[in-house]
């Protein structure tokens, strides 16, 4: 196995391509895990303390050696930088036709560095590397600047797929995202900013390339043993229907949503707390990836007679909104039209903005004018305006401020540019007073639009993950889905699946972390191991397609070992940035508040925070006390090289 | 005989084409109750409900809960009156 990595200056123009050799496999598996270390590499040479919207700022595309081969189990491109809007490890991925375009086109990753003179974009094809002229893209949001591209781009040797940023990142807004082509969004962390901080407005691929496999016979038999634990399944059959939207129900009746801020967990819009009105409302089906069996994706047109409020939107169609995009309307703003929710999902998209960030910045402004805590003047400080009305499930009000945060309008924008923790401190600081206790957020800085207090490996999750709170680096499904046979599996007791206690909480979080980075690293889609067609064992079912295409044949065990090692060095690189335990943490709201409502009321993050956080660290090897990683633990990974470096700047535990 | 109403969300709800309904069951188990909505529902159901391979009920994607949010297994007893929910087990996205 063997691909190619370009690397692009953005400073000096040169593009140049190097091998990425079989042995950065054997070490890394591929997609995320190689991103990372890309990334570590280059902050060897670089400031690690730069600033994030600076030139020496890295930004790195990649996908996993299944992606583009026809395994079928989806395909996600990854974008790893360091973030500019919570200053640590950063990264996203998104599906879409782009990543497999990206391998057609003669290239497997591509790091970025240095910064243009003026707006450009690049464009891969078939081998060859050119960096344009962006001006006549600049200005335009996510989605006219790949219409454009791929209307200037023809259709030879193939259709052109892009990456793309909206105003957000041209105005390195710390929350803005990547769009790939333009409906599948690289959400999290501040991608689009550091695009927008190197004047680089898109990345165009086209290509008529192939993909070589190891073992291709091997792949295929895999393939359509894949295809058919997918075709027997019922609930996927709905979940081909419904995409994510199908936790909506689930989360209502269980108290899992996130609403108002988190004062509530429960929809309130007779419209979004049922899936009903996905049916009716989904239009077309579409698939995300050419190489995914399962196509959850579905798209919608509104004709105005949805709603009443639809009629603001008539023939309005883009992507049906996902399960977060709809928390973050539906339950952090409370919007609770069906039209709104999903022209929130289409405009933070045509922007390119994280709507989680964004929404919970909203939602903290919002809850100060519901408690009386901003005069008329003081909101007049905020927007530039004389009037500024902050009504939950007010979509013109959300509108504005959405505006005032894409085009850094008014100090509210300013302010909050970074998410909700900075903008509250901000905002606490230029008003002389404490609101803190409003902002919602885990570690980083980094919000969450779903609710977590009765679920202590997703709280722990919150304060742990290496990217910012988020539950994409160690989704809790045992705990969350009380799954006995899969906590007796991995630990040999129940307690993994037992919400009432804190025990293997933290161990499930480690397990469970090491697991997604195998499937991030692979470059699978994480809804296919939900589902569980074969088996939730991404160490083992989804190892031997790795081994198919790879040649590097891993048993379960070793291949645990190798998502360790990926989680280890997201974690070093934010110890040598001087993360430590007291950044493992999540906001008051959810560790003192109590869970308000729903099956598990009276719930509060304190009770078992500490209890969790603990073991978390013992059964990742780390100390409890610094919360860093030990010499000792890190060799057993065979990383003694990262060890030295973080011995070095003083960010190894002490023997 | 005990009483056990069963609730229907999404995929579930599909097939039964009710939200809700109450059962008359001989055995006081989960096994029971899921012989009962299969033998009413057919081949879709059962496909969805129960797990051939192993028996159980099947645990890909889905998620039961009584009343008091536990998850239900096919071994689990249940008590009269009982309520319980069938639902998706998918979260975040």
């Amino acid at each position: 196995m063997e691909s190619r990595l370009l690397r692009v200056d953005l400073t000096t123009g040169e593009c140049k391509v190097e091998t990425v050799p079989h042995a950065m496999f054997e070490r890394w598996i591929g997609g995320s895990g190689i991103n990372n270390w890309i990334m570590w590499e280059h902050f060897l040479t670089h400031d690690i303390n730069c600033d994030p919207r600076g030139p020496d700022n890295i930004f790195v595309f990649g996908v996993g050696p299944l992606a583009a081969t026809g395994s079928g189990s989806g395909i996600k491109g990854r974008i790893t930088f360091k973030s500019p809007c919570y200053g640590i490890f950063g990264d996203s991925a998104a599906g879409g036709k782009f990543p497999y375009m990206v391998r057609f086109a003669g290239f497997d990753y591509i790091a970025i560095t240095g910064k243009a003179p003026k707006p450009v974009y690049l464009h891969l094809c078939d081998g060859d590397v050119e960096i344009r002229d962006a001006s006549h893209l600049w200005g335009m949001n996510s989605a006219e600047a790949h219409n454009t591209l791929v209307h200037d781009l023809g259709d030879f040797p193939s259709a052109a797929h892009t990456l793309t940023i909206g105003q957000a990142g041209e105005h390195q807004v710390g929350i803005a995202s990547v769009v790939s082509d333009a409906s599948r969004i690289h959400a999290r962390g501040g991608g689009g900013c550091v695009l927008g901080s190197k004047n680089l407005k898109a990345i165009a691929v086209q290509g008529s390339g192939g993909v070589r496999v190891a073992n291709p016979r091997g792949l295929l038999n895999w393939s359509k043993d894949f295809r058919q634990k997918i075709d027997q399944n019922e609930a996927i059959y709905g979940f081909k229907r419904r995409g994510t939207l199908g936790a909506v129900e689930m989360y209502q009746h269980i108290g899992s949503h996130f609403w108002r801020n988190n004062q509530g967990n429960m929809f309130r819009g007779d419209d979004v707390r049922s899936d009903n009105w996905v049916k009716k409302y989904h239009k077309y089906s579409e698939v995300c990836s050419a190489d995914c069996y399962i196509a959850c994706d579905g798209r919608y047109k509104i004709d105005g007679t949805e709603s009443e409020k639809a009629k603001k939107y008539v023939g309005e169609s883009f992507r049906r909104p996902e399960y977060l995009t709809t928390a973050s309307a539906a339950g952090a703003l409370d919007l609770r039209d069906w039209s709104e929710v999903a022209h929130w999902g289409k405009v933070t998209n045509d922007y390119g903005i994280d709507n989680q960030d964004l929404s919970t910045s909203i939602s903290f402004i919002m809850e100060l004018e519901q408690h009386g805590l901003l005069s008329a003047r003081q909101k007049a400080e905020l927007f530039d305006r004389d009037h500024q009305s902050l009504e939950w499930g007010c979509m013109e009000d959300v509108e504005e401020l959405m505006k005032d945060m894409v085009f850094q309008r008014n100090r509210f924008g300013k302010f909050f540019h970074d998410g909700p923790y900075y903008g509250a401190l901000r905002y606490s600081q230029f008003r002389g007073e404490n609101f803190m206790k409003y902002a919602t957020y885990g570690k980083g800085g980094a919000s969450f639009t779903e609710e977590m207090r009765p679920f202590p490996t997703w709280m722990n999750n919150m304060a742990v993950a290496s990217r910012g709170a988020d539950h994409l680096k160690g989704i809790g499904l045992i705990e969350k889905f009380q799954r006995r046979d899969l906590s007796m599996k991995y630990f040999g007791r129940l307690e993994a699946a037992d919400l009432s206690t804190p025990l293997l909480k933290g161990a499930c979080t480690a397990v469970v972390e090491n697991q997604v980075a195998l499937l991030n690293s692979y470059g699978v889609c994480l809804f296919h191991w939900m589902l569980d067609p074969g088996g939730y064992t991404p160490e083992d079912y989804y190892g031997r397609a790795f081994a198919e295409v790879t040649g590097i044949d891993r048993t379960p065990e070793e291949l645990m070992r190798d998502g360790e090692r990926i989680c280890n060095l997201e974690k070093a690189f934010n110890s040598r940035l001087g993360l430590r335990r007291e950044h493992d943490t999540i906001c008051e709201r959810w560790m003192f508040e109590p869970c308000p409502e729903g099956m598990y009321p009276g719930k509060v993050a304190a009770d078992m925070f500490e209890t969790v956080l603990d073991e978390y660290y013992d059964w990742r090897g780390w100390d409890r006390q610094s919360g860093l990683q030990t010499g000792a633990r890190l060799s057993a990974l065979g990383m003694d090289d990262v060890a030295e470096v973080l011995a070095a700047d003083g960010a190894l535990a002490k023997a | 005989m005990i009483s056990i109403h069963a609730q229907y969300q999404s995929r579930f709800r599909e097939i039964t084409r009710i939200e809700k309904e109450t059962f008359e069951i001989a055995e006081p188990t989960m096994a029971a109750l899921a012989a009962a909505i299969t033998g009413k529902y057919g081949p879709a159901m059962t496909a969805l409900l129960m797990d051939e391979e192993s028996k159980s009920l099947n645990s890909r994607g889905t998620l039961y809960l009584n009343s008091k949010g536990q998850r239900m297994y096919i071994e689990d007893s249940l008590t009269d009156g009982e309520t319980v929910f069938f639902m998706v087990g998918i979260a975040g996205g």
